[in-house]
């Protein structure tokens, strides 16, 4: 899942986010159509305005999806960054 | 098929803070029998639509809980789930029951409490309506919406303001509707001016969160005088936006419309009175060119020239209730409220939202970003 590159075909910023994304928003989400084929729904970040188009082109990247729980277990997942 | 609607009822739905759950489904079910005629010993079977009673009430066992709440004892009853959609669905299990010959009398409750929580929490738990991709990426569910708008907008040059001419539209119709949560008619302005809550989207781009609960009695037994299912069609897509064939459409609506359609052996021209799922304004645009009451990329201009506007409309008032939007959205209950709704123009006793001559109805409940599409089709 790492390293794939893709570009934007649709996007939102998330302004009233959901209990556990509150230290994060606002944010993008962003739908990215794969280079290598299919679709993914992932994070935007290290972002500026200017990402926010469609076509902008994105690599996946790991990156901490929230807060570690109670029981200090750091959830990691898949986000995406734009390529400049 | 035919299954006739004996009784129905619906509380107001809003921010009832001193309303519990039990409460609300005595007020719906006591209004629905009593529109029967009937006691509730001759309901056989309890079908209950709801979402988050596990999530937020800790509550799941909704089948048992309210067969005995409301005194239907030893009866069947069963919780439905699935997503917005679970009281279309409710009805549609219900439907299903009676056509099997297995029960004669089934009552129907759709039923949601969650206003007395912090949005943040509801925004979480809505979420489990998506796929976990998108609830690792911290979408929330108007987020959805909002990419499908987006592309909406690119794809046919949709605009805000055609998308604010939906909620002016269910806000109106809210204001003629002692039920809705919402009582004030609003203009284009104000929808574009309010707070952004996930872009395109603004708050008034957004139905709210209610409180609320509906009820129906389905039977058998028809009367001259009933008004009846004659069809009832589920069809379901894949849960993410990113699995998607086509971003432009909710290819579930169209099949269960398709299959509601030949079930009915109806056109959508054939259609007087229509409640859509409007859970946000892009909603109701992909609702009616999905539904093919117009056609692709038409949507926009004809609710902007009140084309389904009560009053101005040329075939077909959409959601004369006010919708998901005006109305409020208690997600289980909504399901059913469109079926009530339907049933009260139908019967001519719709009052200041009356359609005239108003012949056949659908109702249309969406579950998640289109996972789920369930169509009902109702006939005097």
């Amino acid at each position: 899942m790492l390293g794939r590159t893709g570009n934007i075909i649709s996007w939102t910023i998330v302004r009233v986010p959901p209990a556990d994304f509150f230290d994060q928003a606002p944010y993008p989400v962003v739908l990215i159509e794969l280079d290598d084929g299919g679709r993914i729904t992932a994070q935007l970040v290290d972002w500026e305005d200017r990402n926010l188009k469609i076509g902008q082109k994105v690599t996946t990247i790991v990156r901490r999806i929230i807060k570690p729980n109670t029981e200090g277990v750091i959830p990691y997942g898949i986000k995406v960054k734009p390529l400049w | 098929m035919k299954v006739s609607i004996i009784g129905v009822a619906t509380t107001k739905f809003g921010e009832l803070w001193s309303v519990s759950p039990r409460a609300l489904a005595h007020e719906a079910m006591s209004g629905a029998l009593k529109d029967a005629g009937i006691e509730n010993g001759r309901i056989q079977a309890l079908f209950v639509g709801n979402m988050l009673s596990g999530m937020l009430g800790g509550q799941e066992h909704l089948g048992a809980f309210f067969a005995e709440e409301l005194g239907f004892s030893h009866a069947a009853a069963i919780k439905i789930e699935g997503a917005c959609a679970s009281g279309g669905l409710a009805i549609h299990a219900a439907v299903s029951g009676i056509l099997s010959g297995q029960y004669e009398t089934v009552a129907v409750l759709g039923v949601e409490k969650m206003t007395d929580h912090k949005p943040e929490d509801v925004a979480a738990a809505l979420m489990g309506a998506g796929s976990s991709q998108e609830r690792a990426s911290g979408c929330t569910f108007p987020g959805l919406y909002a990419i499908l708008a987006r592309v909406h907008m690119l794809k046919f040059g949709t605009t805000q303001e055609d998308m604010a001419a939906v909620a002016v539209k269910n806000h109106y119709h809210a204001s003629l509707n002692p039920n809705a949560q919402f009582h004030r008619p609003i203009t284009i302005e104000a929808v574009l001016k309010s707070h952004k809550v996930t872009d395109p989207l603004t708050l008034l781009d957004c139905s709210p969160i209610s409180d609320g609960a509906s009820a129906l009695i389905l039977s058998i037994k028809h009367q001259a005088s009933s008004i009846n299912i004659v069809a009832s069609s589920v069809a379901t897509d894949t849960l993410g936006l990113a699995e998607r064939n086509n971003l432009t459409q909710l290819q579930a609506t169209k099949e269960a419309a398709m299959r509601a359609y030949k079930q009915a052996g109806i056109e959508a021209k054939d259609i007087d009175v229509a409640e859509v799922h409007d859970c946000f304004t892009i909603a109701e645009i992909l609702a009616l060119e999905d539904l093919g009451i117009t056609k692709k990329g038409d949507a926009a201009g004809g609710i902007r020239r009140g084309e389904f506007t009560l009053g101005s409309a040329k075939r077909v008032v959409v959601n004369p209730s006010g919708g998901l939007k005006g109305c409020g959205h208690p997600i289980g209950a909504t399901g059913v409220k469109q079926v009530v709704e339907l049933v009260e123009q139908l019967r001519g006793e719709a009052g200041k939202r009356q359609v005239k001559d108003a012949r056949v109805g659908l109702a249309h409940n969406v579950g998640g970003s289109g996972a789920t599409a369930v169509v009902h089709i109702l006939k005097k």
